[in-house]
């Protein structure tokens, strides 16, 4: 007779933006955890791991949480096609910020200094990238509250295309430091070069999956 | 008119039945107002009682009249008038242990849908098969599938143009000023004519269209003058905020909120009291005319029985489905509340009987179909269908099986 209340199922917008908190605060680790390693601060690149390590840990399970609640037969007012892309691309930003931190901790490489300024500020603009989704995706909630239109998806939506703009801009900083990298060859050994193109794809990477979330929010808003 | 045991029993059912209604179905009309914050507890119980008494009272009478004498014609019964009230008096005692039962059991289950199944019932063991009244009967089980569609269709149409022209304009907080006024004037205007529109027998006050239509205007157009007169006085809050819109909607589905309890209490009071007033008229007259209008008294009756389930137990109900529906905001609990109440209001005129709560599952699904809602369990869809199935011949079989027990004792 109370047939009523099991209409209501639970709302996953709510958990999504929780979701995206806590990848930001992992990815917040990493301008600190690339420093402490440009710097050769090996021990702080060991305890920002374990940071960063439980950080991703907890992500995970509010992603698990947040599939585990959504039952075929929940109607929501997005594709769930595209919320579960959503939540997957969101996921690997956090997935991929913990790659970096595995990284660099299994070899102490050194970095010739006069590349530190460059480096850090591709990790900067990395950082700026993911910021502005973060930004986008904490709306979610009162996008949901205002039926998905409005001034507040306007705004996420230029959000959107400030995600898509750094991207672009991140892609560029990362050929240039690629650049000056094999400029300096002549100095380093093969296996610090190899490491260190590895630093630099896994720091674009967190942008690339920053650009996806970005695209698959901007789905969810214009396609019910 | 004497008190037999006979009839002190059948009003104790009957009055049981009423109890029942305000104590567990009032609170499916309620709880999308309490959940989405715009009627407090307290408000709520008020509102309830206020308005399931007068909906009861006033437009109570047309499902009454087909509940008490259009399924099974009591011109069947012109020689054994007895047979006639045992058989209705099976029917109200089947459908409340069918209530009983379910209820235990956990199973969803429509107390509208439990008293058609127990009248056929009835019908089935004392008429028979053939002289079951099916032109009433089909009908009764169309609209059990049209009126969550129909719900759901006006809550769609409803949400949509909150969402269009308020939520989504430039300065949603001026275009709900602007556009509240009408939406109200519209409820006052189908509330209006619900009552006045050849509605009134019973008051002796049978206004035709031409009559009625210029009042129900004039109603509307005074609820919408209110409701101006309200939001003007407030003061405007700065900067965009859909927060804003929400609080002054809670206004707005104060109305919608007295609109559901008006209609609940027009549609449910016959399931309770159109066997009893089949009873008490057969009682009164030695048989009963078909075109008998059902005494204003036995309204009155079933309206405080409702309110008297609403005051022992509904309100804990309330207070219970209120805290499980929060994600109810008051523009969408605004549109549901409009579709599934005019929907029932409708069915009500029309004398069908159908299910408030079903109505309101289809106008939240509406409401869900427009982007209005963040997660609906359509599960549910699953369990009203349920509730078709189970109930008409499990409702029935109970009356079957009372219809001899009453006949035994009361001969």
């Amino acid at each position: 007779m109370r047939a009523i209340t099991e209409l209501f199922g639970r709302s996953p917008f709510g958990p999504l933006v929780q979701h995206t908190h806590k990848v930001h605060e992992t990815v917040r680790e990493v301008r600190p955890l690339i420093a402490a390693f440009l710097e050769g601060r090996h021990e702080e690149v060991r305890s920002i791991y374990d940071r960063i390590s439980k950080l991703e840990h907890k992500a995970d399970i509010i992603k698990r949480e947040i599939r585990d609640h959504l039952p075929k037969s929940l109607f929501l007012p997005v594709d769930r096609g595209d919320m579960l892309k959503f939540l997957k691309e969101q996921d690997a930003i956090a997935d991929t910020a913990e790659d970096i931190a595995v990284l660099l901790t299994i070899r102490e490489t050194p970095v010739p200094p006069e590349m530190h300024e460059e480096i850090l500020a591709f990790t900067d603009k990395v950082i700026d990238v993911s910021d502005r989704l973060v930004q986008a995706a904490s709306e979610l909630e009162e996008l949901q509250e205002a039926s998905f239109g409005g001034r507040g998806a306007q705004r996420v939506l230029e959000l959107i295309e400030e995600v898509s703009h750094g991207e672009y801009e991140a892609d560029c900083l990362q050929t240039e430091a690629s650049r000056r990298l094999y400029v300096l060859e002549d100095r380093l050994d093969p296996t610090s070069i190899y490491f260190i193109m590895k630093l630099f794809r896994l720091l674009g990477e967190i942008a690339n999956h920053a650009e996806n979330t970005g695209d698959n929010l901007r789905m969810m808003l214009t396609k019910g | 008119m004497e008190l037999t045991p006979f009839l002190i029993f059948a009003l104790a059912v009957g009055l049981f039945m009423a109890w029942n209604i305000g104590a567990n179905d009032v609170a499916n009309a309620m709880g999308t107002s309490v959940g989405s914050g715009a009627l407090t507890l307290k408000q709520a119980i008020l509102v309830a009682a206020v308005f399931e008494f007068l909906g009861a009272v006033l437009v109570g009478a047309h499902v009454t009249e087909t509940i008490k004498g259009e399924i099974i014609s009591p011109g069947f019964f012109a020689d054994d008038p007895m047979a006639f009230m045992t058989g209705m008096a099976a029917a109200l005692l089947g459908a409340a242990i069918w209530l009983l039962v379910a209820t235990a059991l956990g199973l969803p289950v429509s107390t509208t849908h439990s008293i058609v199944g127990a009248v056929v019932g009835f019908g089935l063991v004392s008429v028979g098969w053939r002289d079951i009244s099916w032109d009433t009967l089909g009908p009764i089980v169309v609209s059990w599938v049209v009126s969550p569609l129909c719900g759901g269709l006006l809550a769609f149409l409803m949400f949509t143009f909150v969402r269009r022209r308020i939520i989504l304009a430039e300065d949603p907080y001026g275009a709900t000023v602007r556009w509240s006024p009408y939406l109200v004037a519209l409820v006052g205007f189908t509330l209006g004519l619900s009552i006045l529109y050849k509605g009134l027998r019973n008051l002796n006050l049978d206004f035709p269209f031409h009559v009625a239509g210029p009042m129900c205007l004039a109603i509307g157009a005074a609820l919408g003058l209110a409701m101006r007169a309200w939001l003007v006085r407030r003061p405007r809050p700065t900067g965009y905020s859909v927060g804003a819109v929400e609080r002054l909607f809670a206004g707005l589905q104060v109305v919608t909120a007295c609109y559901v309890a008006f209609a609940h209490g027009a549609n449910d009071v016959a399931n309770a009291i159109g066997p009893i007033a089949a009873i008490v008229q057969t009682a009164r007259d030695g048989v009963l005319a078909a075109e008998a209008t059902v005494p204003i008294g036995i309204l009155v009756l079933g309206g405080v029985g409702i309110v008297v389930g609403l005051a022992t137990w509904g309100y804990k109900v309330i207070d219970t489905v209120g805290h499980k529906i929060t994600s109810m905001t008051p523009t969408r609990g605004f549109s549901a509340e409009f579709g599934a109440a005019t929907t029932v209001l409708l069915a009500s005129r029309l004398g069908l009987p159908i299910s408030t709560t079903h109505t309101l599952i289809g106008a939240v699904i509406g409401v869900g179909f427009a982007r209005g809602m963040a997660a609906l369990n359509l599960r549910v869809i699953r369990h009203i269908v349920y509730s078709w199935v189970i109930t008409i011949p499990a409702a029935a079989l109970v009356t079957v099986v009372s219809w001899y027990a009453l006949r035994a004792v009361f001969g």
